[in-house]
C-alpha cells in the first residue's frame, strides 16, 4: 500500500515539473513585452529596455525557467504585474475565498444529490425516479450565466431580498454568499444526482441484492449496507472531480458576482497577462487536479477491495 | 527674456476682459485663459461675474452640506504603488485622496490652482512660476514645500523611474548621447531632464525653465501622473500603499488590489476648508458591468466611475438614481501607418474617409450622446476649435480614390481593436459596413486590451482610445508632432510642425484659433485618422449624494461631496 502512495506522489510530482516547463515556455512565447504591461502603453522604448533589464528579463531563458522553478519550490511565485505585490498576497486570500465558496456548494450538493440519486435509483421508473431525473436534466442544462442572470432578476432586482454583488467588502457577509452558491449547486447538483441514480440503479439489478431482499432483509438494510457502498464508487469519482471544477471552473460565477475568487484571479490575470500570477494559479490548479485524482485513487482502494488487491 | 513682477496681471488678461465684455468670448474661455495664465481662480470667476466655485454651465444648489457617512464607490481597484508611472486614470483617482496635484482640471474643463496657489508666466511662455500654497501639511506632519516639487520633478524627468511625465513635461528634457552602443553600433541616446530646467526660487517657489514656449504647462500638472508625492519617497520605499504620506484630506485605511480601497478622514484640518464624508470606500466590481447594476440595484453602493453608453437608460430603471452626463474630448481614432503599406498611400486613406458618415456612427454606436468627429483630433469644447466645413459621405469620390490608389476592385484592410469597451468594436463594425459598398472589405480584430497595448504604435491600422486633455494643441503636440513618443500614425509634416510651434506661442484664443483651423485642415487633408465622435461620459449616482459631477477626465473630486 505505501509503495502504491508513493508511486503515485512521484507521478504527480513528475506531471507538475513537466506542466511547469510547459507553462513556463506558452507564457513566455505570448506576444508583448513585459515591460509595456508594467510600465503602461505610453512608456518609452529607453524606459521599457533600463526596466527589463533592472528585472533580469534580459537572462537566457533556461536561466530564469531555473530561477523561477526554484524560487517556485520555496514559495516565492514572483512579483504580479497588475497587482504589484508578490504573487502568494494575492493567491492564498483568494485560493481562500474559492474553499469556503466550494465548501457551501459541496456542503448542499453531496447530501442533496446521494439522497435524491439514491432515491431515485432504488425505484427505477417510478414516479419518483422520473421527477428527479427531469429535474436534473434541466438543472444541469441551464448554463451558470443564464441561472445567474435569472436569480439575480428574480432575487435582487424583483423580490430586493438578497445582495447583487459578491465582494465581501465589509468582511464575510453570508447573505452575499447565497446567490453564488444557489447558482453553483443547481447546476451541478443535478449532475451527481443522476451519476448515484445511474450507479444504484445498476447495483440494485445485480444478484447479490436480489438474494439479499429473498432472503428476507430488511429492505433498510439491504440499501444502506450492501447496496449502497457499490453504488458510491461512481458519485465519489464524480465528487472528487467536482473538486476541480469548484476551483478553476466557477470562473462565471466568481465573475458574475464580482466575488473575490481564484477562478477570477485566474481570468483576470490572463486577461492581463499577468504572467507570474497565470503561472501560479495554473501550478496550483494542476497541484489540485493531481491531488485529488491521487486521492481518489487511494479512496477506490477502501471502497473496492478488488482495485487494492490488484 | 523678460519677466513679471510678482502679483502682476499678465499682460494678455485685461485684453481677455474687454473681449468677454463684448461678448467674443464666453466665460469658460475666459476662465480657463486667464487662470492659466496664472490669474487666481476666484479673481477669475469674479471678473466674469460669477462667484467662485460656481460652474458655469449650471446653477449651485443652495443646500446646506451634511457631515458624515460613507461613500461607496464602484470602480476597479488597482496598484497605485508610484504616483509617476501611473497609466489608468482609476490609478489617479485612489491616490487622489491622499496625494494632490499642483494643479486641478475642474468641472469645467478649467486648470484652477489646487498645491500650487497662483503661477505667472513670462511673455515669450518659457518661464514660468509656480507659488505654492502655503501652510499644507504632509499626513507625516512635514510642511509641503519647493523641496517637494522640484523631488518629484527630476524624478519625472528621469528615464529609470518610466514616467509618461517625462513626455508631458518634454519642454524640460533634452536628449543625449550616452556613450554607449547597441548592438548595431549606434550610439545610444537618452532622453535626460534639462540642466537648470527646474529652479527652486524659495520654500515656497519653483521656477521653470522651458527650451521652447509651452502653453499648457499648468494644464500638464493636472494630468492624473502628476500628483505629487512626499520628497522622501523613494528614500522610504517608493510605495504609497506601504507609506501612504499625502496632503490630501484622506488617509488611506485598507487597500487589496482587485478588491477594495478604504480612505477615512484625517482628523486634523484640510488646507481647502471643510471636508463632508467620514469614509470612501472603493469596491471594486471587477469588468462585467452588470456587476456594477446589480449593486446599484441591491444598495450595495452609492456611485460609479463609469456607466456605460449600453446602461444608461438601464440605470435611469432603478428607482433613485441619477445620471451624470459631461460632454469631452475623449474619443476613438481609426488610425493609420502612413510608413506602412497600403496606408502609405494618400488616395486610400482619402478613399477611406469618404466612404464614413460620422454622424450616422456616432448615432449608432453612442447613440448620440456626444458629438461627430471630423478626423483631426481637436473637440468643439477645446477653446482654439476651428469649425471647419462639414466632411460627407460621398462613395462616387471613394470609388475614384480607389482607382487612382491603385485599387480599382477594392482592398482587404484589417483593423486592431479592443473587446472592451464595447463601443469601440462597435465603432469598427460600423466602419466596415460603410466601407462595403466601395469594395473595402474591413476585417476586425478584436483583442484584449493589453494585447493591445502592446501594439498601439506599431499596427499599420487601429483604433484607439484617447483620453481628455483641455487644450487641442496639447493632443496635437502628443499625437501629431513629428517624431514624438506617442505619434502613433508616424506623421511627420514639417509645416504642420512650424505651425503647431506657432500655434503654442499663442495666449489670444482667437489668434490661436486661426492658426489651428489650418492645423485641423492639413490633418483632415491628410486622412491619417478617422475619428467618428467625441463622446460624453457618464457616472451614475444615489440621489442622497450631493456635490458629485461627471468630471471631463473622470477624475474623482470628493473633498466636497457630501451624503444626504
Amino acid at each position: 500500500m505505501a509503495l502504491f502512495i508513493l508511486k503515485r506522489l512521484g507521478n504527480m510530482a513528475l506531471i507538475m515539473v513537466l506542466v511547469s516547463l510547459a507553462i513556463f515556455l506558452l507564457l513566455e512565447l505570448t506576444p508583448g513585452s513585459v515591460a509595456t504591461k508594467v510600465l503602461g502603453p505610453y512608456s518609452s522604448e529607453e524606459q521599457r529596455q533600463i526596466w527589463l533589464e533592472t528585472h533580469g528579463y534580459l537572462e537566457p531563458l533556461w536561466v530564469r525557467y531555473f530561477n523561477w522553478l526554484s524560487n517556485f519550490v520555496q514559495g516565492e511565485f514572483g512579483d504580479s504585474i497588475r497587482f504589484k505585490v508578490p504573487v502568494a498576497e494575492v493567491l492564498w486570500p483568494r485560493l481562500w475565498n474559492t474553499v469556503v465558496l466550494g465548501f457551501w456548494t459541496f456542503a448542499i450538493i453531496i447530501p442533496v444529490s446521494l439522497v435524491l440519486g439514491v432515491l431515485a435509483g432504488m425505484r427505477e421508473g417510478a414516479l419518483l425516479d422520473r421527477s428527479i431525473s427531469v429535474t436534473s436534466i434541466i438543472t444541469t442544462s441551464v448554463p451558470e450565466f443564464a441561472s445567474a442572470v435569472f436569480f439575480s432578476a428574480l432575487f435582487v432586482f424583483g423580490l430586493k431580498w438578497l445582495p447583487g454583488t459578491s465582494t465581501m467588502n465589509e468582511g464575510f457577509d453570508p447573505l452575499q454568499l447565497v446567490l453564488p452558491v444557489l447558482v453553483l449547486v443547481v447546476y451541478d447538483f443535478g449532475y451527481v444526482t443522476r451519476m448515484t441514480r445511474a450507479s444504484m440503479a445498476e447495483v440494485m439489478t445485480t444478484q447479490y441484492i436480489r438474494t439479499a431482499v429473498l432472503k428476507g432483509l430488511p429492505y433498510r438494510r439491504v440499501i444502506l449496507k450492501h447496496a449502497l457502498r457499490n453504488a458510491l464508487i461512481a458519485p465519489f469519482t464524480i465528487v472528487m472531480l467536482q473538486i476541480n471544477w469548484l476551483l478553476s471552473g466557477v470562473i462565471v460565477v466568481e465573475f458574475a458576482f464580482a466575488y473575490k475568487g481564484f477562478g477570477a484571479l485566474l481570468l483576470e490575470a490572463a486577461l492581463n497577462q499577468d504572467i507570474y500570477v497565470i503561472e501560479a494559479c495554473a501550478m496550483v490548479a494542476v497541484f489540485v487536479a493531481a491531488a485529488t485524482q491521487t486521492l481518489a485513487d487511494i479512496g477506490y482502494t477502501y471502497l473496492n477491495p478488488r482495485i487494492r488487491f490488484s | 527674456m523678460p519677466e513679471r513682477r510678482k502679483g502682476a496681471l499678465h499682460p494678455h488678461i485685461p485684453e481677455l476682459r474687454e473681449k468677454l465684455r463684448r461678448g467674443e468670448i464666453d466665460r469658460r474661455d475666459f476662465l480657463r485663459t486667464a487662470t492659466l495664465l496664472g490669474m487666481s481662480s476666484a479673481a477669475a470667476y469674479v471678473m466674469a461675474g460669477l462667484r467662485p466655485g460656481q460652474g458655469v454651465t449650471s446653477a449651485a444648489h443652495a443646500q446646506t452640506p451634511k457631515k458624515g457617512g460613507n461613500l461607496r464607490v464602484s470602480m476597479n481597484v488597482k496598484a497605485i504603488t508610484d504616483p509617476a508611472t501611473y497609466d489608468w486614470s482609476e490609478k489617479g483617482n485612489l491616490a487622489r485622496h491622499m496625494t494632490e496635484p499642483l494643479v486641478r482640471i475642474n468641472k469645467d474643463n478649467i486648470a484652477e490652482p489646487y498645491l500650487a496657489e497662483r503661477w505667472e508666466a513670462s511673455e515669450d511662455l518659457k518661464t514660468w512660476t509656480f507659488h505654492l500654497r502655503k501652510g499644507v501639511k504632509w499626513s507625516n506632519g512635514d510642511d509641503f514645500g519647493a523641496d517637494d516639487v522640484v523631488f518629484n520633478f527630476e524624478r519625472w524627468l528621469d528615464p529609470a523611474t518610466g514616467s509618461s511625465n517625462q513626455g508631458r513635461f518634454s519642454s524640460m528634457t533634452e536628449t543625449i548621447d550616452t556613450g554607449k552602443k547597441d548592438k548595431d553600433g549606434k550610439p545610444v541616446m537618452s532622453t535626460v531632464g534639462s540642466a537648470g530646467a527646474i529652479e527652486k526660487v524659495d520654500d515656497n517657489t519653483v521656477r521653470f525653465h522651458l527650451n521652447r514656449p509651452d502653453l499648457s504647462l499648468p494644464e500638464s500638472m493636472g494630468d492624473y501622473p502628476a500628483l505629487i508625492a512626499h520628497r522622501r519617497f523613494s528614500d522610504e520605499g517608493g510605495d504609497l500603499v506601504k507609506n501612504p504620506v499625502g496632503t490630501g484630506p484622506f488617509m488611506l485605511q485598507d487597500f487589496a488590489v482587485g478588491e477594495k480601497a478604504v480612505y477615512t478622514r484625517r482628523p486634523e484640518s484640510w488646507w481647502g476648508g471643510d471636508v463632508y464624508l467620514d469614509q470612501i470606500t472603493y469596491v471594486d466590481h471587477g469588468d462585467d458591468p452588470s456587476a456594477q447594476l446589480a449593486a446599484f440595484a441591491s444598495d450595495q453602493i452609492d456611485t460609479n466611475y463609469r456607466t456605460n453608453i449600453e446602461q444608461v437608460d438601464v440605470m435611469k430603471s432603478i428607482p433613485n438614481l441619477v445620471n451624470y452626463e459631461t460632454v469631452t474630448a475623449q474619443c476613438g481614432v481609426a488610425r493609420m501607418k502612413v510608413t506602412e503599406p497600403p496606408f502609405d498611400n494618400k488616395a486610400l486613406r482619402k478613399a477611406i474617409q469618404a466612404c464614413i458618415d460620422n454622424d450616422r456612427i456616432l448615432e449608432v454606436v453612442y447613440f448620440g450622446r456626444g458629438a461627430p468627429g471630423e478626423d483631426h483630433h481637436v473637440a468643439p469644447i477645446h477653446p482654439e476649435y476651428a469649425e471647419l466645413p462639414k466632411l460627407k459621405q460621398d462613395y462616387e469620390l471613394a470609388k475614384k480614390y480607389l482607382v487612382e490608389a491603385g485599387y480599382p476592385d477594392g482592398i482587404q484592410i484589417r483593423i486592431d481593436c479592443v473587446a472592451n469597451p464595447t463601443w469601440e468594436q462597435n465603432a469598427c463594425k460600423a466602419m466596415a459596413e460603410m466601407l462595403k459598398p466601395a469594395g473595402i472589405d474591413l476585417a476586425i480584430n478584436i483583442m484584449p486590451g493589453g494585447t493591445y497595448w502592446d501594439r498601439w504604435l506599431t499596427t499599420p491600422l487601429g483604433f484607439t482610445s484617447w483620453t481628455h486633455r483641455p487644450l487641442g494643441v496639447q493632443v496635437l503636440n502628443l499625437a501629431y508632432r513629428s517624431g514624438v513618443a506617442w505619434n502613433e500614425t508616424s506623421y511627420a509634416n514639417p509645416e504642420f510642425d512650424k505651425l503647431l510651434d506657432e500655434a503654442g506661442t499663442l495666449v489670444n484664443v482667437e489668434q490661436r484659433r486661426q492658426v489651428m483651423a489650418k492645423l485641423q485642415q492639413i490633418l483632415q487633408e491628410d486622412a491619417i485618422i478617422h475619428q467618428s465622435s467625441w463622446r460624453s461620459i457618464f457616472i451614475t449616482a444615489h440621489e442622497r449624494v450631493k456635490g458629485i459631477y461627471a468630471q471631463v477626465a473622470e477624475e474623482h473630486h470628493y473633498n466636497k461631496v457630501w451624503l444626504a
